[in-house]
């Protein structure tokens, strides 16, 4: 009979065996490389066909209140579909849940939210469901769809339009012996009033730069204010164009020289903190979204539907020029039943939805009968700054590299309202890291 | 040894491991697979955003991120992070804890309260002094304001040094408790023999404090170093918090961990997120190294 020793190397040499096979057994379950991703759309855009069914779940923003029980009991009557989970979460966190979910394969969530940046990179990376033309209503603005495509394919199908318009407190023009139905008509008049406005503890304007979005938003907005473009025809980023410069300059130095801009505004990560500030009495004149107006009148604001000014935003070379921020809903391209979801796209987007949201939330309608419906415009006085604002340039530039721009804006932002860098050479180094993103992303 | 004894010998081993096998599979699973995963995608060209299947670009990332401006940035932040908070977080426990080691009255009272930051969870604490260090409603402006020390609100979140101080100050606020729980329990094995001896020698307080509390402090100061380091050279939760998940202004507060998470999560750049996990754990093995080199060796002379 033999007999072995085991020895303190031995047991060692076991244990790392063992390790090794669970870790081996276990990298065995990773996802590897070339099942990670799939890429393209091998199944085609998605029609409809026959009649849909079944139980969809949502993972939507926290914008809409009119999505609750008594919608999805008035869908599934339609169409006979069951949202059978309903959730919201906060904007600013949502790219990063859903980006775990696509990159997991998940199946268990069939629409989302998305806007132009996300139907832009969330498309290229083949995890949106392209739809077919013959799916998309033919009387959508172009702004709201827009919103869900991407290189010419349709990713969605919009719930809202978004521009941003300017509000004013009525209250504190008149204080300012400033004429308070009346908007500044160009900057150099919006500068005069936002200089008239700032007293003591207030400040004449007030904006949200907090945050890598925000810098991008706001940088972009007086970009086309002074009649400049991110990218030219074929994406070559030229926004430190002397428009650019200029535009930037001209922003900056509201806080910097003129001494208008509440300081804060470098500090305010989003549109809801903004507007509080605004109900608060807290800043004259602010840019927001339609959203902007129900804040502004709810109850608790220092204002009222009487005592609040909506308008359009003061340009610096052309009249006035807006920036886009429109949502929609998109497929999951792991949906297990996607004509459920290609349902509720379309019930979101259709007029009985549209008419709710705009009357009970404020945001604008994605189509162009209910944007002419009387009763719409009366309901609220943003639509008919809306209609004015689609005679001027409103854009967004939602693109794959979306992310990416707003980090490099951020720091551009940052140096150049802190007076650390001259606007041109902030502009040139943040075009100088642009233009490998978009060869990149766009592989010329 | 007997043959009965190295059967007894072998079946108790044998059941040792059977005990610990579950222990190590759960350890392996959890942390080998993600580990192991890691590895894997970090030697691919692995960003979802390009819509193509991922490239094997072996260590490509890791000599990207070497170059890579970004990254040298946040290396940086995270080792001036990391010194400040380790090197001023265990001096200020050791200080503390001396006091709270002597008799005094309330001395019971002030350890429980020592406790209260160590309660609060990290996303609270981050919540926290995101509204003292507000810079149009926060509490800290308003009591500078009402003291009379400012003319105007400090924007203590605009500024990138500003806000990478506010961060220092928030972190050292949640882990000093832990660090004076270690020291104040590391000072309760000092034999108080050496202390009176001490002073019947005329040893001065000072003198008492660096020839015996240091000296016999030294592995528990060596451990907290090491665990401090760690958990600062991870540091995540409270920048997310307190720059709204930016890491900024202006990037002030991106550290390698939140480099990590953006790139990752942000950009979609999985492989090359993954490269920079993996840089940010062999960061944390070489600072651990180092402690064990620079305190460890001292140890083991003074052991002998």
């Amino acid at each position: 009979m033999t007999t072995s020793t085991i020895t303190r190397r031995g047991l060692l040499t076991l244990g790392g065996l063992a390790a090794a096979s669970l870790g081996g057994a276990a990298l065995a379950g990773c996802v590897p490389a070339q099942q990670a991703q799939n890429p393209g759309n091998a199944e085609g855009p998605l029609t409809e066909q026959g009649s849909p069914g079944g139980e969809i779940t949502i993972i939507d923003d926290n914008t809409n209140k009119v999505f609750d029980q008594a919608m999805f009991d008035e869908f599934e009557k339609a169409t006979g579909v069951k949202v059978k989970s309903y959730t919201q979460g906060n904007f600013n966190d949502l790219h990063d849940r859903y980006a775990t979910l696509f990159a997991a394969q998940d199946t268990s969530v069939d629409v989302i939210m998305t806007w132009a940046g996300w139907s832009a990179e969330f498309g290229q990376a083949g995890w949106l469901t392209e739809l077919d033309p013959s799916v998309v209503p033919d009387d959508l603005i172009q702004p709201a769809l827009d919103a869900v495509s991407w290189s010419d394919k349709v990713y969605g199908l919009p719930k809202f339009v978004s521009v941003q318009t300017m509000y004013w407190a009525k209250p504190l023009f008149t204080e300012a012996d400033v004429d308070p139905d009346k908007a500044p008509a160009n900057w150099d008049e919006f500068v005069t009033t936002a200089k008239a406005l700032t007293t003591k503890g207030r400040y004449g304007y007030a904006c949200d730069i907090g945050n890598p979005a925000g810098a991008y938003q706001n940088f972009l907005r007086v970009l086309l204010l002074n009649g400049g473009t991110m990218y030219d025809a074929d994406y070559k980023p030229v926004f430190n164009s002397e428009q650019g410069v200029e535009a930037l300059s001209k922003f900056a130095e509201l806080l910097t020289v003129h001494k208008v801009m509440d300081p804060s505004s470098v500090q305010i990560t989003n549109a809801s903190d903004l507007g509080d500030l605004f109900a608060k009495g807290q800043t004259g004149m602010v840019f927001n979204w339609p959203s902007g107006w129900a804040a502004a009148t709810a109850s608790g604001s220092k204002l009222t539907k009487d005592t609040v000014g909506n308008g359009l935003i003061p340009g610096m070379s052309v009249r006035s020029a807006s920036i886009d921020g429109s949502e929609g809903f998109a497929i999951s391209k792991f949906s297990q039943n996607k004509q459920g979801a290609l349902a509720w796209l379309k019930y979101a987007s259709a007029a009985d939805a549209q008419r709710k949201i705009v009357e009970q939330e404020g945001w604008l309608p994605t189509s162009k009968t209910v944007l002419e419906d009387k009763a719409i415009v009366e309901a609220n006085p943003v639509v008919k700054t809306y209609q004015e604002t689609t005679q001027y340039v409103t854009k967004r530039f939602g693109t794959p590299w979306s992310s990416e721009l707003d980090q490099i804006m951020a720091v551009m932002m940052s140096e150049v309202m802190t007076g650390k860098t001259p606007a041109k050479e902030a502009l040139d180094n943040a075009v100088s890291q642009t233009e490998p993103l978009v060869q990149k992303y766009l592989k010329r | 040894m007997s043959e009965t004894g190295a059967r007894n010998r072998r079946r108790d081993l044998r059941f040792a491991l059977t005990l610990a096998v579950p222990a190590v599979a759960v350890v392996v699973l959890l942390l080998g697979y993600p580990m192991g995963y890691a590895l894997y995608m970090s030697t691919y060209e692995w960003n979802d955003k390009l819509g193509q299947l991922p490239q094997f670009v072996g260590l490509g990332n890791y000599t990207a991120a070497v170059v890579d401006p970004q990254v040298q940035r946040s290396l940086v932040r995270t080792l001036w992070f990391t010194l400040v908070t380790v090197i001023g977080g265990v001096a200020l426990a050791i200080g503390i804890a001396v006091l709270l080691n002597r008799e005094f009255r309330g001395r019971t009272v002030a350890r429980v309260l020592l406790l209260v930051p160590w309660a609060v969870p990290p996303v609270v604490n981050g919540i926290m002094w995101k509204l003292i260090f507000d810079g149009s409603s926060g509490v800290l402006n308003a009591i500078l304001l009402g003291l009379g020390i400012i003319d105007t609100p400090v924007q203590w979140l605009a500024d990138p040094t500003l806000a990478m101080n506010v961060l220092i100050f928030a972190e050292m606020w949640k882990l000093l408790p832990f660090l004076c729980l270690l020291m104040i329990a590391g000072l309760q094995n000092v034999p108080a023999n050496l202390y009176r001896a001490a002073q019947i020698d005329g040893a001065s307080p000072w003198r008492r404090f660096t020839r015996i509390t240091l000296p016999n402090l030294r592995p528990t100061i060596m451990f907290a170093l090491i665990v401090q380091s760690m958990w600062s050279l991870k540091v995540f939760d409270t920048i997310f918090v307190l720059t709204g998940g930016s890491g900024g202004p202006a990037e002030g507060t991106t550290t390698i961990t939140f480099l990590t998470y953006i790139v990752s999560f942000s950009n979609l750049d999985r492989g090359y997120g993954a490269s920079l996990a993996v840089i940010g754990m062999v960061l944390v093995l070489l600072v651990t190294l180092v402690w064990l080199a620079l305190l460890g060796r001292r140890d083991r002379t003074e052991a002998r």
